[in-house]
């Protein structure tokens, strides 16, 4: 007994407890409603209040409590140019023993998707006439509501039934609630260029009771109890498509005002949960960090500092370098480098193992050499050194490498990588322990030296190495 | 996922850095002649890197606190170069702790520029902020390298 509309199904979902007759008075005329649905125009929230208000069996034996249904749902469609003509009298109960939708829903109707509009208003007319208590009027003045707000939903299109929508309900004037829910609901019809926001937050002042209704409902506030709100849910919950937000924000600021509770087992002492808080807050950060060091798969909060130290420290010496090298012309590089490297040793090394542990560690998509691979690089480098040290740089440089004096690599890892000497000195000692790349460490000296640049962890491929040709330590023995 | 104070970089710094950055250099270029000296060359990276420093400050706008300390830091640089150069050497020399006696915090404090005076959360936020911004930085600066060198 599912409906086939999906607004339909939320609403099912929303109301099931209490629209459970409902549903069965809905589904009954639901297929002979379709016909009249797609001939409409299809706007969402029209369609899901037509489908819903639609056609449950009327049966003026109900309790008052499913009066609401009863309204909603049989819809008798009439043309909407014909309620004016004619008296509220003339739409007899007929219509409240007739168990089949109307037989002149098409005629001259000029407005086509205002069926339920005005079958509405004919209902509501009926029911007038057949004795609306007082009690009801609530649910008369609901379905005013759901009127205008179908109506709204429409725009502005309709002028004209439009002055019959505000006309019908003065023209009721059955009971005091209902004048006032149509006055009250007025100023959001004449006011409102097709605001159903408006309007939803009348629907939700009656809907969610006393405590909480925002002030245009104030009117509709009968204590029916829960039975009639959530019958009146079922009105306005076509309408919930596109004001869902606005129901729950009605209800929403009610809630962070409340005391944070505490969870279970913790204290709520207010200096324990401002404690928390800012632990929360830390460990928020810390995520956030996280994500932007690479490298960070610690859980370890210490750790992890440690990692964003290095990390910090290590792309400031990369600006230092790269500040270096925009002077241009290797040869005012050469001293620099050669002055950093002063203090240790100055055999050249292959960096690209140092900044390529760095970049393996940190960035997935960087081809720096496992163990295997290095050693097969080194022998490659070494060689081409022998013939000629800019094919080697070149060399180097596909393969994201760069060369470096082994006093600079010392420095860049004792500033960065604390942990990871152990996986740096690993490779330092692979290569050093290169005898070829040692004995040519004294042969070329060409005094060109190219651009130092470091492999940055954080770039890709292509973008990050350059080579530096330390010749005067390369020369030196 | 980043917190909501901690703004991702955009584009949007990239090309202000870049676009300050190139005008500094460009200004550096013309007025300073190529140098030879060592000296005179280490002054000349000190003041690229400066200059990368402060533009990618001026980039990121007074919004964070660690862009205002590194501007705060320019000015007052300005004015002891231009009035009391004395001062200012002595103002340089930093007390080196014993590496074993700092704390994590007190390390990254002393790498993030303002960092000295924050709480830890704050201290977090500027540092996941700045730490995207030197990147962005090093990356700019790189492909600046590259252009030139080629």
């Amino acid at each position: 007994m599912q409906p086939c509309s999906r607004e339909m199904q939320g609403m099912n979902s929303l109301l099931n407890a209490t629209q459970i007759s409902l549903q069965d008075l809905q589904n009954h005329h639901h297929h002979q409603q379709q016909q009249h649905q797609h001939q409409q125009q299809p706007q969402q929230i029209q369609n899901s209040q037509i489908q819903h208000l639609q056609n449950s069996h009327f049966d003026p034996n109900n309790t008052h409590d499913d009066f609401l249904e009863q309204m909603f749902s049989t819809i008798p469609s009439c043309a909407w140019p014909e309620l004016n003509p004619k008296t509220p009298w003339d739409l007899k109960p007929r219509d409240l023993s007739e168990e089949t939708p109307p037989s002149n829903p098409d005629n001259n109707v000029p407005y086509q998707f205002d069926h339920d509009s005005s079958t509405l208003a004919s209902k509501l007319r009926n029911h007038q006439i057949s004795g609306v208590t007082k009690s009801s009027a609530a649910a008369a003045a609901a379905a005013i509501m759901l009127q205008q707000q179908l109506f709204m939903s429409r725009g502005a299109g309709a002028g004209a039934g439009e002055s019959g929508l505000i006309q019908m309900p003065l023209s009721l004037g059955a009971s005091d609630d209902v004048v006032d829910g149509s006055s009250s609901f007025k100023s959001p019809n004449t006011g409102g260029e097709g605001s159903v926001q408006a309007l939803y937050n009348g629907f939700t002042g009656s809907l969610h009771g006393p405590g909480q209704t925002p002030n245009q409902a104030q009117h509709f506030h009968h204590p029916q109890g829960g039975q009639v709100q959530g019958q009146n849910y079922g009105a306005p919950s076509g309408v919930m498509n596109q004001g869902p937000a606005s129901g729950s924000a009605g209800s929403a600021p009610a809630q962070p005002r409340q005391r944070v509770r505490a969870r279970r087992g913790q204290a709520t002492d207010p200096h324990s949960i401002a404690e928390r808080l800012r632990r929360e807050r830390i460990a928020e950060r810390m995520k956030a960090l996280q994500e932007l060091v690479p490298n960070a798969n610690k859980t370890d909060k210490a750790s992890m500092l440690d990692e964003i130290i290095d990390y910090v420290k290590f792309l400031q010496l990369q600006v230092k370098v790269l500040s270096m090298s925009r002077l241009g012309g290797a040869a005012a590089v050469a001293p620099l480098v050669a002055d950093m490297s002063s203090e240790g040793g100055g055999d050249c090394i292959q960096a690209g193992a140092n900044s390529g542990a760095l970049g393996r560690n940190s960035n997935g998509n960087q081809t720096a050499p496992s163990n295997d691979s290095l050693t097969v690089t080194e022998h490659q480098v070494a060689k081409l050194m022998e013939e000629d040290m800019g094919s080697a740089m070149q060399y180097l440089q596909g393969k994201g490498l760069c060369l470096m004096p082994i006093s600079l690599a010392t420095a860049i890892s004792t500033a960065t990588c604390h942990s990871r000497n152990a996986m740096i000195n690993n490779h330092n000692n692979n290569i050093n322990n290169n005898p070829l790349l040692q004995s040519n460490g004294e042969g070329p000296s060409s005094p060109s030296m190219s651009v130092l640049t470091v492999q940055s962890a954080t770039m890709g491929n292509g973008g990050g190495d350059a080579s530096v040709k330390d010749n005067t330590s390369v020369s030196k023995p | 996922m980043t917190p909501k104070g901690v703004t991702l970089n955009t584009n949007s710094h990239k090309i202000k850095f870049a676009r300050r950055f190139i005008r500094t250099l460009l200004r550096m270029r013309k007025n300073a002649p190529s140098s030879s000296s060592i000296e005179e060359i280490r002054k000349r990276s000190q003041r690229i890197k400066i200059a990368a420093y402060s533009s990618m400050a001026h980039a990121v706008g007074s919004r964070r606190a660690w862009s205002r300390a590194i501007l705060f830091k320019l000015r007052n640089r300005a004015r002891h170069h231009g009035m009391m150069r004395r001062r200012s050497m002595k103002k340089r020399v930093i007390k080196n702790d014993p590496p074993g006696d700092q704390s994590q915090t007190n390390k990254l404090r002393q790498l993030v520029p303002g960092g000295k005076a924050m709480d830890m959360c704050s201290l977090l936020e500027e540092t996941a902020h700045y730490i995207s911004c030197l990147s962005t930085q090093v990356k700019v600066m790189q492909t600046i390298a590259d252009h030139l060198s080629k």
